[in-house]
């Protein structure tokens, strides 16, 4: 016995030590119910990469994005969905196997138009349910970029990957590979070395053993791109990839860069190659019309040539192989095998794919950076689809009005605000355009309706008045004595929370404006490390010069002013220095020194100034552009004295950006190239928020102060909230070993908006709207599955509100209530009243909500208020509020007394049916109650639309209460007149009833009762409402 | 109740995983007796309470009727020929299309479950992995089906289940949605609140929706097995109501 006591005890024990074990939770069993909400924009949509076509049903085709993942569509590209959220969203080729289009899809990840601010991928993914599910082939994971998937159209089995490789980086995974057993072992069929990759991949479909591929040799770092060198070449295998030979029979010596190839599927011996060259006079297009034996130099036109990193693809119509189209800058089309093109009809600029319908050449599709475009007569004229919010911000800022507006800069697309709410959701025609070119960084003025806007490298930097119109531009000049300004493609710009028409802005210099842009004065010295290596931007490019400003380096990229103390300044350079002042610019200090393991001249992405103590500061590095994709997050305490590392090995990908919480310090979101992070204890442990969240590259993040929203900029699915992240502050160790914890949650404001919904055409995009219901929100430590669980909602006085469905997810649970009861109970009639079908709302104050859970109750309360700023006066809505319920009441009444009526008529109709005394007693009462009810609903017509009665009394005070129960006024005199006429007629109708069950009915009661027949049994009225 | 659903080994195939969840709910063999059940339902629509019966006979004809305002109208109907609705407009029944019929009448051996016996329908059934749903750790099952027919062409007719690692219970359903204006996103329907009739266990509460988007719950307030029904509901009204 004491044995057994000693062994229940260490039981005992055991247990009690482990319920006060720290609980740590991954992100899918933490956030339970908080979802990310996408509200694109999609009317300038982002850029897409890559365009694949079924093979024989063309209704369906995919797109694959810079920065969003892959898309499909099924109504021939009048719409199109995300199938690849989960993944990498930076896409280089999407595959359909042709033997299985239905089902078997590969995409390889890391787009190959090698841009500055070119995203990378993770390697090549198959799906065999047509997109549903996909599985990562393992021996990609260092690919960064596949440019071509080649499938035998006659063995699913056989595969050729063409994988670009590493763009800031030498690596060894590039070239051509092969599997011949659907993807379970890989073969490297073709290397060149590691500076080379293969840029494209082609196969003969009627012959799958011949193969063409093109190698490529390039680098980027983020002060220079190359392309081209000894290297690059074009091989063709006529063995499957056993032997290659280069194919240059034609084309000039020396120096090549990219090659864009194309073959006729209609007559395959016919292949296109644009040719990057050293000369200008040998660039351009050739023509090869023995399958690449030899090559004959057609044409040299600007669209053949121009950027060749970016616009490298050529594309054959599948039945005429004179008719060649090819991406460009605008794009153009050959209709005589290549001799001369003409553009493209007038689209977003910059065309990086084109498709042609398989069997409808009229049908092409493009891939531009500002959306899929669809043309229906051969590419003269074109139309965007309207529903790809792949936009690629590269940064957003909020305001505090309300609703809030989000400003942004778009890769190539200008910048932007919009709301974060609009009446019947968020559309095209919500959105601002409020600078042009590439956009960049967007701030509101603190207090006055100015917005601040930048074009890449500051060219311009825009002063715009929302109130008034006017424009002006304000990026700093240099004056007398100052060295050439250095800005960054992406210039960081700032404000201060101190001095509302403070405006920063950063080159290799601090600059500050007192005047909203107007004077200008430099506040520091060069911060960066003035590296003339790194400073050489207007030759880069290779072979072909790009000087775009793209390359400008060694300059600030991030300005931060502390919230705390307008003399704390901090700025952290592309580079790698992190500095920062203390007395608002007058000496500076460098405190990368003081950053272990970070790698030296680590890009300085972000720096977040606290908000809680003035020497407390975030930083995060991207070290992407020297080929370092570890994620670097760091935090110091003491100005820079000291920093600590707060990631962890959880995170995957460059990070972006920090945003500190405002209220609970140890509450941190991190945006990085594969998504967002969260942790609630300052860093220890990373939860990666996947609800509705791809995992597309997190830019820039802001926090509404007023709401509570996180806001994500995303470079590759637009604008992503997450509304009210309150409950993440509340979470804690206490919290977490709890069964249920109710948290606590604002006040929720009665809307008295009212709108007539949307302008948007059926297929455009509409970003949702934040649900603005109350919020019951609870954390469960467990999930419910079994047993009953429900929720009431309970007025002050204990009188039942509702009954709501809670949600049972382990984690954080959100249940929404729209201050409503249910709609009253109406009478039966011949067809439906449609104001009956109103549910009232409650009014502003307190309310219980019990959760039952088996056995177990669970109670906490909820707040409703008036709007502030409503017209409403207290007597004002108490009026309103009981001429709603008086009506409620009234259309109830209504609904018992026909319930009577009919169940009267009923017995009425069986004792006419009883004889001939029967007859004589009941048949006045059928007479007058039918002639009754018919004044009380409608007994005639048929159903609801053009069939339908006029309405009776049941209408016309349903009618009246919906009126006056939808609005947000005192009932007005004239409402009040019809309130009184419609009482009147129901009291007048209740009398009557009375009446006639008084006497008549009496009479037929009596009778019933000698003759033995059965009297009616009436249900009490609260028995009548309960059925 | 919970100790009704019992945790069992790990290492199960597909097959296991299903036999034990009707095992665990009442009985592989209890199932195979169950003809019909009627659900009491309700469910919200901004503010509109609209109550629901949902008849289920195991020769797959089924009915769900809607009731407001004293009226009834029925939609998705279906008498083993004829899948019908009532027009809300007319408040007639009219026929759906050909083929929505015809894919109905491929699911009319799926009651009680298109689990159930999966093998005599024809169906296919593969363990996907382990997935976290609701917090939850569960197995993922996909059951594959006969093909449907969208827009003139035959479809996979595919349906994932998340099976509770420790209860065995089903907590969610997955399945691409094929047609309409919402084609290619996935619905999702999440069941719990399991209780037993007479002898069976069902989700008391069922939300549908799509993933990652917005969800509807069904209030169930009953659910009868075996109760008689009135068997002229079903068949496609020819004159009109």
């Amino acid at each position: 016995m004491k044995k057994l006591f000693g062994i229940a005890l260490a039981l005992l024990c055991a247990h009690l030590s482990e319920a006060q074990e720290e609980i740590v939770l991954n992100g899918k069993e933490l956030f339970g119910d908080l979802q990310a909400r996408q509200i694109g924009p999609a009317l300038m949509s982002g850029r897409i990469t890559d365009l694949e076509a079924h093979p024989t049903n063309s209704r369906v085709l995919y797109a694959g994005t810079a920065g969003g993942g892959v898309w499909k569509s099924s109504n021939g590209g009048a719409s199109f969905t995300p199938i690849f959220d989960q993944h990498a969203q930076s896409i280089g080729a999407v595959a359909v196997d042709p033997s299985d289009p239905d089902k078997t899809i590969w995409v390889g990840t890391g787009e190959v138009w090698t841009r500055n601010s070119t995203s990378y991928g993770d390697g090549l993914y198959k799906s065999i349910d047509g997109g549903v599910n996909w599985k990562k082939i393992d021996v990609f994971d260092k690919s960064e970029r596949i440019s071509s998937i080649e499938i035998n159209p006659n063995n699913s089995n056989e595969v050729y990957v063409g994988v670009l490789g590493a763009l800031w980086g030498d690596s060894d995974v590039r070239g051509v590979y092969k599997t011949s057993d659907a993807g379970a072992t890989w073969e490297k069929i073709l290397y060149t070395d590691l500076k080379t990759g293969c840029s494209d991949l082609l196969m003969d479909p009627t012959d799958p053993n011949t193969l063409y591929a093109a190698m490529w040799e390039f680098r980027r770092t983020g002060w220079d791109f190359n392309s081209g060198g000894e290297n690059s070449a074009l091989y063709k295998s006529t063995d499957a990839g056993k032997s290659w030979n280069k194919i240059h029979n034609g084309f000039p010596e020396g120096k090549l860069g990219r090659f864009a190839v194309a073959l006729a599927p209609s007559n395959t011996s016919i292949l296109y190659a644009a040719v990057e060259a050293e000369k200008n006079a040998d660039k351009g297009l050739y023509r090869s019309d023995d399958g690449g034996q030899s090559w004959t130099h057609l044409n040299k036109d600007f669209e053949l040539v121009v950027r060749p990193f970016y616009f490298s693809r050529i594309v054959v119509d599948p039945k005429n192989p004179d008719i060649v189209a090819k991406g460009g800058f605008l794009g153009s089309i050959s209709r005589d095998g290549g001799k001369t093109f003409r553009n493209l009809g007038q689209m977003h600029p910059d065309i990086h794919d084109i498709l042609f319908d398989n069997k409808d050449s009229d049908r092409i599709y493009a891939a531009t950076d500002g959306g899929v475009y669809r043309s229906w007569d051969g590419g003269t004229t074109f139309e965007i689809v309207a529903n790809i919010p792949v936009s690629q911000f590269y940064h957003i800022s909020i305001d505090d009005k309300e609703p809030y507006n989000i400003y942004g800069g778009l890769q190539d697309n200008g910048s932007w605000y919009g709301p974060s709410r609009s009446p019947g959701g968020i559309e095209a025609r919500d959105w601002n355009v409020v600078g042009f070119g590439d956009g960049f960084r967007v701030e509101k003025h603190p207090t006055k309706d100015i917005i601040y806007t930048e074009m890449q490298g500051a060219q311009n930097v825009w002063r715009i008045s929302t109130e008034t119109k006017r424009t002006k531009t304000i990026q700093p000049l240099p004056k007398a004595g100052d060295p050439k300004l250095r800005f960054n493609w992406n210039a960081p710009m700032a404000i201060s929370k101190v001095q509302p028409d403070r405006l920063y802005i950063g080159s290799q210099f601090v600059h500050k404006s007192e005047d909203m842009g107007d004077t200008w004065e430099i506040i520091s010295p060069d911060l960066t490390t003035n590296d003339p290596k790194k400073q050489n931007a207007e030759k880069s490019g290779g072979l072909s010069v790009d000087n775009s400003g793209a390359e400008n380096h060694t300059t600030i990229f991030t300005i931060a002013e502390s919230p705390l103390d307008e003399k704390v300044i901090w700025a952290g350079t592309d580079d790698g220095n992190v500095q920062v002042t203390r007395d608002g610019g007058k000496s500076w200090t460098n405190t990368i020194a003081n950053i272990s393991g970070l790698p030296a001249n680590t890009w300085c992405y972000h720096i977040e100034a606290s908000v809680h103590n003035k020497g407390t500061a975030y930083a995060v590095f991207d070290g992407h552009t020297s080929g370092d994709m570890n994620t670097y997050v760091y935090k110091t305490s003491d100005f820079g004295s000291t920093w600590t590392s707060i990631g962890a090995d959880n995170i995957k990908g460059v990070a972006r950006n920090i945003q500190e919480d405002y209220v609970q310090p140890d509450l941190l979101y991190l945006g990085t190239e594969f998504g967002l992070y969260i942790t609630i204890n300052g860093g220890k442990n990373w939860n990666r928020f996947t609800n509705n969240m791809p995992a597309t590259a997190v830019h820039f993040i802001d926090l509404s102060e007023k709401s509570h929203d996180l806001v994500l900029g995303t470079h590759g699915r637009g604008i992503i909230i997450i509304d009210d992240i309150s409950p993440l502050r509340q979470i804690n160790q206490l919290v977490l070993q709890e069964n249920v914890h109710f948290f606590d949650t604002k006040s929720t404001i009665i809307s008295e908006e009212s709108n007539f919904g949307s302008t948007s055409t059926e297929m455009e995009f509409v970003g949702p709207n934040p649900n603005q219901s109350a919020k019951i929100i609870y954390y469960l430590k467990k999930r419910h599955t079994f047993g009953k669980m429900k929720m009431d909602v309970y007025d002050s006085e204990g009188n039942h509100m509702i009954d709501l469905s809670p949600g049972k997810s382990k984690g954080i649970n959100v249940v929404t209530w729209n201050y409503r009861i249910k709609q009253p109970k109406i009478a039966k009639g011949n067809s439906l009243t449609f104001g009956g079908f109103t549910a009232p709302r409650v009014p502003a104050g307190k309310y219980k909500v019990v959760m039952t859970k088996g056995k177990e109750t669970y109670e906490t309360e909820l707040e409703l208020i008036n709007d502030p700023k409503s017209p409403l006066t207290s007597a004002d809505r108490i009026a309103l509020h009981k001429t709603t319920m008086e009506l409620y009441e009234m259309s109830e009444q209504l609904a018992y007394l026909v319930y009577r009526i009919d169940e009267t008529i009923e017995t009425a109709e069986k004792v006419v049916a009883s004889g001939k005394s029967g007859k004589k007693v009941a048949q006045p009462i059928l007479d007058d109650l039918n002639e009754l009810k018919a004044t009380l609903v409608v007994t005639t017509g048929q159903g609801n639309y053009v069939g339908t009665a006029e309405p009776e009394l049941r209408g016309k005070i349903t009618a009246l209460f919906s009126k006056i129960a939808s609005g947000f006024e005192k009932p007005s005199a004239s409402e009040m007149e019809n309130f009184t006429l419609l009482k009147t007629r129901f009291n007048d109708a209740k009398e009557e009833y009375e009446k006639i069950e008084e006497k008549k009915v009496a009479k037929m009661n009596k009778l019933m009762k000698e003759t033995k027949l059965e009297p009616a049994v009436y249900k009490s009225f609260d028995e009548f409402i309960d059925n | 109740m919970a100790i009704c659903f019992t945790a069992v080994a790990s290492a199960q195939t597909a097959d296991e995983i299903i036999t034990n969840y009707f095992e665990a709910t009442g009985g592989y063999d209890a199932w195979g007796k169950l003809e019909n059940m009627k659900m009491v339902a309700k469910v919200n629509q901004g503010g509109m309470e609209i109550p629901l019966e949902i008849v289920q006979l195991n020769d797959g004809r089924q009915y769900t009727k809607i009731s407001l305002q004293g009226q009834s109208m029925y939609q998705g109907v279906f008498d083993g020929e004829v899948l019908w609705n009532t027009n809300f407009m007319s408040m007639q029944a009219e026929k759906a299309d050909e083929e929505s019929t015809m894919n109905q009448k491929l699911e009319a051996n799926d009651f009680p479950s298109d689990l159930y016996d999966y093998k005599s329908k024809g169906y296919t059934v593969e363990l996907m992995g382990t997935e976290t749903v609701d917090g939850t750790e569960t197995h993922k099952i996909k059951v594959t089906k006969e093909p449907t027919t969208v827009d003139g062409e035959k479809v996979d007719n595919v349906v994932f289940y998340f099976f509770d690692t420790d209860s065995g219970a089903i907590i969610m359903a997955e399945q691409e949605i094929t047609q309409g204006p919402n084609k290619g996103v996935i619905g999702q329907t999440m069941l719990s609140d399991y209780d037993e009739v007479n002898g069976l266990y069902f989700p008391f509460s069922i939300t549908q929706g799509v993933k990652d988007g917005q969800s509807q719950p069904l209030l169930i307030e009953s659910i009868e097995t075996n109760v008689e029904i009135d068997e002229s509901l079903f068949a496609f009204p020819e004159s009109g109501e």
